[in-house]
């Protein structure tokens, strides 16, 4: 599976969405699903599928989809662009 | 029986705004004057964390008026219902159309509300203060009828267990309607000291820099918010002002209570560890900080004016120490009783100061105490008690379910149920509890486990979490 299927899997299975849930434009608080509690778990799945440590302000700037792809690319993990 | 001391202070952290002393005073006032103008009775109050919703609050207090204080996530519908069953007099902090029997007021002072047209049909007791809602059967809201003392003992005792001093500021970060977080803004009133209303999470920027800039003295926290603060790396030595935690509504576990209370040892801060119910309005007992480390595990004492014991299976109490039984509260803090209908609201005290708690648990030699598991079926999420037949209830519909209680979340057992039933079924409870869905663990089983007597083998479902 590519790092991008990986990060969408992450999402859905954090958030409670279904398989096929669209999920590259979510943004934090923009879905009823994604609220704080949910977010706590995002962050926990991230760092166990990507196997990284996420920092204080990166866990509160982790406010889309993108900005977790940014914020895991900065950590190393390559998206392929 | 004052709720404001003449010092305390509110702070606006969206404007920075300080209302205090003759200012405070004057504010409250003003709204008590709007307040008589209106029908007389009990008030809702839609209770979102802002200064004007507290202003109306304390109005409503000094007016005498008792005020249910209400969750604004509450959907139109449950509002509606609740409206209907209690007839208060006024609902303040509204949007929308009024339900039947009420007209709308945009008052200048208090917002736009809903004014019940004719007088109640029950005078509230006047005894009566504070009404918090909690869950009743089939998930709907029931209201613990709080007296005007039990809030201003709690609040006291409170502060005096916290030593909250004038110069402190506590941080709205829990919802002001919820038990504790009320809890949090009368006991700092009350000693004179201040409170910094905002509305933000902990997961968000601006609650963390108003924490700051308002150099705010203490968190008050749930078991999720403390693994939240875990996950952000929460480092006390950043706020050079923030120097006590508390820790309330569920079991921290005990790894976490160890964690934090040696954070805060590291900047001479505090952490306290305590237990109450929305029934005791809220607290019952407070571990003094300083001892937490050869009390762990323990909720602490009684608080100042408050009694335990435990209560045998033949019936008798004890607080003799190391006999573990059902958790008895005494003290002025314990509710009135409950209501279910208009009716109830003009009840007088039906406990007697006694609060049998639904609790196990045993006290040490020196009156601590340690809870050790619950008699009857409840679960806590995100702080908040749900029974779990009730739970069960909810689902009948959806085949042979088992709900047990878990570390902070409601495990729910059900027969044969594919993924997507699993999901609907989480999120139908989250939504008739109002509740959030990952509060409650939806688990796929080939048969739920049975006792001889045909019961659900709740002990064998507990292990299996």
């Amino acid at each position: 599976m590519s790092n991008v299927d990986r990060l969408r899997k992450s999402f859905r299975t954090a958030l409670d969405l279904s398989s096929d849930y669209d999920v590259d434009s979510l943004e934090y608080r923009g879905i009823e699903k994604w609220d704080s509690l949910a977010h706590m778990a995002l962050v926990a799945t991230l760092e166990d599928e990507f196997g990284v440590m996420i920092d204080t302000d990166e866990v509160i700037d982790m406010s889309s989809f993108t900005k977790a792809c940014e914020i895991l690319t900065k950590q190393g993990v390559d998206f392929g662009e | 029986m004052a709720l404001v001391h003449p010092s305390a202070r509110l702070v606006d952290a969206g404007s920075g705004a300080v209302l205090s002393g003759d200012a405070l005073t004057a504010a409250i006032a003003m709204r008590v004057e709007a307040l008589a103008q209106l029908q007389s009775g009990v008030v809702f109050a839609r209770f979102p964390n802002d200064v004007e919703s507290v202003l109306r609050y304390l109005a409503g207090w000094q007016a005498l008026r008792p005020m249910a204080l209400i969750d604004p996530g509450l959907p139109a519908a449950t509002l509606a219902d609740l409206v209907e069953r209690f007839e208060p007099a006024l609902v303040t902090g509204v949007i929308g159309s009024p339900p039947p029997g009420y007209r709308v007021v945009d008052d200048a002072l208090l917002g736009p509300l809903w004014e019940r047209i004719a007088r109640p049909a029950h005078e509230p007791h006047p005894a009566l203060g504070v009404l918090l809602a909690t869950s009743g059967s089939t998930g709907n809201p029931k209201f613990v009828r709080l007296s005007r003392e039990a809030i201003t003992a709690n609040a006291t005792a409170i502060a005096e267990a916290l030593h909250i001093a004038p110069e402190e500021l506590a941080p709205t970060n829990l919802s002001l309607f919820y038990s504790y977080g009320m809890s949090v803004l009368n006991s700092h009133l009350t000693a004179g000291a201040g409170v910094l209303v905002q509305s933000h999470s902990l997961l968000e920027r601006p609650f963390w820099e108003d924490l700051a800039r308002y150099e705010a003295t203490s968190l008050a926290a749930v078991p999720y918010q403390y693994e939240m603060l875990r996950r952000l790396r929460f480092d006390p030595a950043k706020y050079p002002r923030l120097r006590t935690l508390t820790q309330a509504g569920g079991r921290l576990r005990t790894e976490l209570v160890t964690d934090f209370h040696a954070r805060m040892q590291t900047v001479d801060g505090r952490m306290f560890v305590m237990y109450g119910q929305t029934e005791a309005g809220p607290r019952m007992t407070t571990l003094p900080s300083a001892r937490l480390p050869e009390k762990l595990g323990s909720v602490g004492p009684a608080i100042p004016g408050g009694r335990l014991s435990v209560k045998l299976e033949d019936g008798s109490e004890t607080s003799q120490p190391g006999i573990t039984g059902e958790v008895i509260y005494r003290g002025p803090n314990v509710m009135m009783g409950y209501a279910e209908r208009a009716a109830d609201l003009s009840l007088g005290d039906e406990q007697g100061g006694a609060l049998v708690t639904g609790d196990l648990g045993w006290l040490d030699e020196d009156g601590y105490l340690f809870i050790s598991g619950r008699l009857k079926r409840f679960g806590k999420v995100f702080g908040v008690r749900l029974n779990l037949d009730d739970v069960e209830k909810l689902l009948r519909d959806r085949g042979p379910v088992a709900a047990v209680s878990g570390d902070d979340k409601i495990v729910i057992w059900a027969e044969d149920a594919e993924d997507d039933v699993r999901r609907e079924m989480a999120s139908e409870l989250a939504e008739k509890l109002n509740l959030h869905w990952s509060g409650f663990d939806v688990r796929n089983i080939d048969s739920l486990p049975l006792l001889a007597s045909g019961k659900v083998d709740y002990r064998a479902l507990e292990k299996a979490i």
